[in-house]
């Protein structure tokens, strides 16, 4: 059975907001609109916009050079007593004040708009001053426009190339991006102004990101000393430190007390850790954090915006919907939020299925129960679902059945499989995680993906994905989000490769230009390839070492011992001491034999690097110029060299083309073969092979060729309807019905042939109802189609 | 169709400008000959015309030469493949020499007394051919929609496809239709932009009433006339039923669903059984009658 989901979205939202068009739109609002208004209705509007957020504070010269003017009002600010604070702002944009000043002021009663359009008209009357640019590079950067902040940034730069504000903020806005600059520029920085509050508690927000608590630590007490000396607030020190606390494991934090004394308003004392929370994969904490958060100052939109993200990351949507209504009545500049309730809008297009297939409840709390079984629900987009239900169904339970058996994990409640065939969905899914060109996303009990349909055909392998996500389902679980980025993703793709030899990814030439220049890390440091990578295509690099490690932990040392050390994560050890007490060595040792192990395994590739490219030059310049017999030698040649090719120009694929060309179908087929059993995932030369292996009699083959290929094109009708039916002369009756469904739901150029084939497989399952149905459907559509014609008289006699 | 008119084809390969395109537009060209061979019945039906026969001079004497041969009871379909061009007026179609244009083919087609023409300008542009070839007396098929479509379309591979693929048969009566080529060929281009996500650079056009009775291929030898008058009566009975078919189809939106299926499925049987009586009555004795 069953039901659409509905979220319960009630209203239409703008259009999905990217951060560009809403940049320009901020920067480019009329000017003449405060010269307008009457003193009466400026009080209108500045009270209006007091529904915008919280966040300014007594700043420092770290985040650029404000009026002394300003420090009265941003005092009461900083001590929570907001309504003096509003009337302090409000007093100044009375004045005579500066068009800079008022800017600041507008801001600090959270009128963007007005602080926009006073930036701006600062700006036609000092040009040439970096600092109106570095401060109007923070607003942006505060209402979520990181690409308009660091172009202001980058003007300022070029007006004076040392301005530290402006540097810093530009490293803010490489740090937001997760992007490696922001250490190396906010370390230049440092060095040439080491008294800049704000510069030590970036650091150490980078720190706290990279796990290095120690570093983080001193970091925040240089900023203490500093706002001490300073006189300026330290509340975001106190706040970074309260995270320090709860990242390692207290309840409590001596830091929040310290904070709320001070300014008893201040929920980004809960937000900042939040934050780190997410970033560690820690949901459920994110979430407790963000409640409090928004309990201390429920004018902190951001933090309303976030909790809903992350209380949808635990499937409570309705929930989820309350606080980003309110986040948006708050703050609609926030991309984060006008995308999110787009997405849960969207979801009414969604339908639900499980394993089960039972009816099931709203709120996924409520089947909180143990259960006997793994138990998945899949969500699929309507347009799909026919479709993708029995295969993503199966491979969701199979996967988690086999996870849950390997590493002794019990689910505690179900899984939730969501595929979006908009990938644009899927990316305001998983906004804000680290890394790039995702395909999928856990977060503990709920996986969203990409949907096969999301992308160009062969490009994408949902069924490795979804193993992927699986996995990391029990990796987290089963160490209460604890277990780092790196061994998370490292049990994940090895677990790929146990799968099936044709799943995960092979290693690519960056990998071994990786391994090449000696650019894997320490496995003690593996994380920081992922969190914050220092060169393009890290990330993928580290997913492979990740990969490799476990290999060669189960490979050197037992299966067993990857349990061992996932249990170790999950009592809270860090990587160098759960290696060193579950492998007995310290973390150097182990990087020595790993470094051993990868030579072993990849020396040979690395060294033969070379000279691969070279004769697949020659191979595909041959079979350029049509000389058949001249690709064989150096293609195979190439493919020996680096077995592991499947991209674009690999020689599996010259070989076979060679080897028709020359009418040597077995040596093509053969060659296909391997190309399929390393992972070659092009449809068409696919179903090329299966075409080919059925001509032969070799329809066994033919159908594993095809039954891999669901994996890959599950929307391909050339796909099912031959693959159905070389299932039903297999006797393979259900899968065989299975497929003509499938083939129904992709809406087939021939769909009288599909439903007399479904006919036929039911009818072979003596399913009498539904074979004289689709029998009628086949007929309605081709009265005279002989075949359904006996069959219907067959079935009526 | 009358059962003694004749089947006239004609096929022409335009120039390719790079290897890569002509041999394509070559393979195209001989996998249309194969079928229209087939379903001509007899190869000097079908004229192929590439490389220097494509010249203009030559396809004019081509035409002349048929207006001479062709009744007007005949059917005739060309197919041009290949590249072709619109300047903002004019439709050209590039062949070797000088390019044909829309008008000159126009001219060609309307002197041929054949009441049922296909033309299907398979090329980049062809929306743009449209306006002047077609008539009441033709059916017209081009790849693109208009002549800003200016890409070497895809619609081509899935047109030929089409002719030979069972798939395209959509009622299954083992011949395959202008419309039920162009429903083919149309799905399958949409579905490659859609699964390549990518902008759909082509939108395929028909015009012409009767297409879904202008048989362009068969898929097995065409039936001999009957000239049995009792399989005569059958098949006309037969015929009767197909009408009944229909006429409850087009009333299927205005019954509830199991009153529908119950109707069309006693029609259904009719039909089979009436098929039955005529394939026993055709059926040729597989062992002589003592």
């Amino acid at each position: 059975m069953t039901r659409s989901s509905d979220s319960g979205q009630r209203r239409v939202w703008p259009k999905r907001m990217t951060s560009k068009p809403q940049n320009r739109g901020i920067r480019a609002f009329g000017g003449r609109f405060l010269s307008a208004l009457t003193r009466r209705s400026r009080i209108l509007l500045a009270v209006a916009a007091l529904a915008a957020g919280t966040a300014t504070a007594q700043q420092g010269p770290g985040r650029g050079t404000r009026s002394p003017d300003l420090r009265p009002c941003d005092e009461h600010w900083d001590h929570g007593r907001r309504v003096k604070a509003r009337s302090c702002y409000l007093e100044l944009i009375d004045s005579d004040a500066s068009p800079t000043t008022k800017a600041e002021a507008f801001w600090g009663l959270r009128n963007f708009k007005q602080a926009n359009e006073m930036f701006r008209e600062a700006l036609q009357a000092q040009a040439e001053d970096p600092d109106v640019r570095v401060r109007w590079g923070y607003l942006f950067l505060e209402t979520h426009n990181a690409g308009e902040a660091a172009k202001l940034f980058d003007e300022a730069l070029k007006l004076d190339e040392d301005h530290a504000a402006a540097k810093l903020g530009k490293a803010g806005v490489f740090s937001r991006r997760f992007e490696g600059k922001a250490r190396e520029l906010m370390t230049e920085v440092l060095d040439a102004n080491p008294e800049l509050y704000e510069a030590y508690v970036l650091k150490a927000s980078m720190d706290i990101e990279e796990n290095d608590f120690k570093k983080a630590n001193e970091s925040l007490d240089k900023a203490l000393e500093k706002a001490k000396e300073q006189d300026i607030s330290p509340l975001e020190a106190y706040s970074l430190k309260a995270a320090i606390d709860f990242l390692g494991g207290a309840a409590e934090s001596e830091w929040v007390t310290k904070t709320l004394e001070r300014n008893p308003t201040y929920g980004r004392v809960y937000a900042d850790p939040a934050h780190f929370y997410v970033i560690t994969r820690r949901y459920r904490e994110a979430a407790d954090l963000y409640r409090k958060a928004v309990e201390t100052d429920m004018e902190l939109w951001s933090a309303h915006a976030d909790l809903a993200v992350n209380l949808m990351r635990e499937g409570k949507d309705d929930e989820a919907a309350r606080h980003l209504e309110l986040a948006y009545r708050g703050d609609p500049f926030s991309a984060k939020t006008v995308n999110t309730l787009r997405l849960l809008d969207s979801f009414k297009n969604f339908k639900t299925y499980s394993n089960f297939d039972q009816l099931l409840p709203d709120d996924p709390d409520q089947l909180a129960a143990p259960i006997d079984r793994p138990q998945v629900i899949v969500r699929l987009h309507e347009k799909e679902s026919e479709i993708l239900r029995p295969y993503v169904v199966e491979l969701a339970e199979r996967s988690l059945e086999t996870f849950a058996a390997k590493y002794q994990f019990k689910p505690e409640r179900p899984v939730i499989v969501e595929l979006y065939p908009d990938h644009d969905d899927f990316a305001v899914r998983t906004m804000g995680m680290p890394g790039v060109g995702l395909l999928g996303v856990t977060f503990g009990y709920l996986i969203a993906m990409d949907s096969p349909s999301g992308r160009a055909p062969g490009s994408f392998h949902w069924g490795t994905t979804l193993w992927h996500e699986m996995a990391h389902v029990v990796t987290l679980e089963s160490t209460n989000h604890l277990v780092p980025r790196w061994y998370s993703e490292g049990i994940s793709v090895y677990e790929e490769w146990a799968a099936d030899d044709s799943w995960g990814d092979r290693i690519s030439p960056d990998v071994i230009k990786a391994i090449e220049e000696k650019k894997f890390l320490p496995v003690a440091d593996l994380d920081k390839g992922f969190i914050r990578p220092s060169y393009p295509k890290q990330i993928q690099i580290s997913y492979f070492q990740s990969g490799l490690v476990c290999k060669f932990i189960a490979e050197k040392w037992g299966f067993g011992k990857l349990v061992e050390l996932l249990r170790g994560f999950g009592q809270g050890k860090s990587t160098a001491d759960n290696v060193e007490a579950v492998l007995g060595m310290p973390s150097e040792e182990f990087d020595t034999q790993f470094t051993e192990y990868v030579q072993a395994e990849a020396g040979e590739l690395v060294e033969h690097h070379a000279e691969w490219r070279k004769l697949m030059k020659q191979a595909l310049e041959a079979a350029r110029a049509k000389k058949w017999e001249d690709v064989i030698e150096p293609a195979k040649k190439a493919r020996d060299a680096y077995p592991q090719y499947v991209e674009a120009g690999n020689a599996y694929a010259v070989l076979a083309e060679a080897y028709l060309k020359l009418d040597d179908k077995e040596a093509a087929v053969e060659q296909l073969l391997e190309y399929e059993s390393v992972g070659g995932r092009n449809p068409s030369r696919l179903k090329k092979l299966a075409t080919l292996l059925h001509e032969m009699d070799r329809t066994d083959e033919a159908i594993e060729v095809l039954e891999g290929l669901l994996y890959i094109a599950p929307g391909d009708e050339e796909l099912h309807a031959p693959l159905g039916q070389w299932l039903l002369a297999a006797g393979r009756i259900e899968e065989a019905a299975r497929e003509f469904k499938s083939l129904l739901a992709v809406g087939p150029v021939d769909a009288a042939s599909a439903h007399f084939n479904l006919a036929r497989a039911y009818h072979k399952m003596e399913d009498r109802q539904r074979t004289r149905r689709h029998l009628l459907m086949a007929l309605e559509t081709a009265p005279g189609y002989r075949p359904a014609q006996k069959l219907l008289l067959e079935i009526n006699q | 169709m009358p059962l003694s008119a004749e089947s006239y084809f004609v096929i022409v390969e335009g120039l390719g400008g790079d290897p890569s395109y002509q041999e394509r537009f070559s393979g195209y060209a001989e996998e249309l000959e194969e079928v229209c061979k087939k379903t001509a019945g007899e190869e000097s039906l079908v004229y192929v015309l590439s490389g220097e026969t494509a010249k203009r001079g030559a396809i004019e004497d081509l035409f002349k030469q048929l207006a001479g041969k062709i009744q007007k009871e005949d059917v005739i379909s060309l197919f041009l493949i290949g590249h072709g061009t619109w300047d903002g007026h004019t439709f050209k179609f590039n062949i070797p020499g000088p390019d044909i244009t829309a008008s000159q083919l126009q001219k060609l087609l309307d002197a041929l007394p054949a009441d049922r023409q296909l033309v299907a300008v398979t090329t980049s542009s062809s929306g743009a051919s449209i306006e002047q070839l077609k008539s009441d007396r033709r059916i017209v098929v081009a790849a693109t929609r208009s002549g800003r479509e200016r890409n070497a379309p895809i619609f081509p591979e899935y047109w030929v496809e089409a002719l030979s693929d069972e798939a395209a048969d959509a009622d299954k009566n083992e011949a395959i239709t202008a419309l039920e080529a162009f429903n083919y060929a149309e799905q399958k281009v949409k579905g490659f932009f859609e699964k390549e996500k990518r902008m759909a650079t082509e939108h395929a056009r028909l015009e012409g009433g009767f297409a879904a009775s202008f048989t362009l291929a068969r898929l097995e030898a065409a039936v001999e006339a009957a000239e049995d008058p009792i399989v005569r009566a059958l098949m006309a009975e037969r015929e009767e039923i197909e009408h009944r078919v229909n006429d409850l189809k087009l009333r299927k939106d205005s019954m509830p669903d199991e009153q529908y299926f119950e109707e069309l499925e006693k029609l259904l049987l009719e039909l089979a059984r009436k098929q039955e009586e005529i394939d026993n009555a055709t059926e040729e004795p597989s062992e002589p009658r003592p």
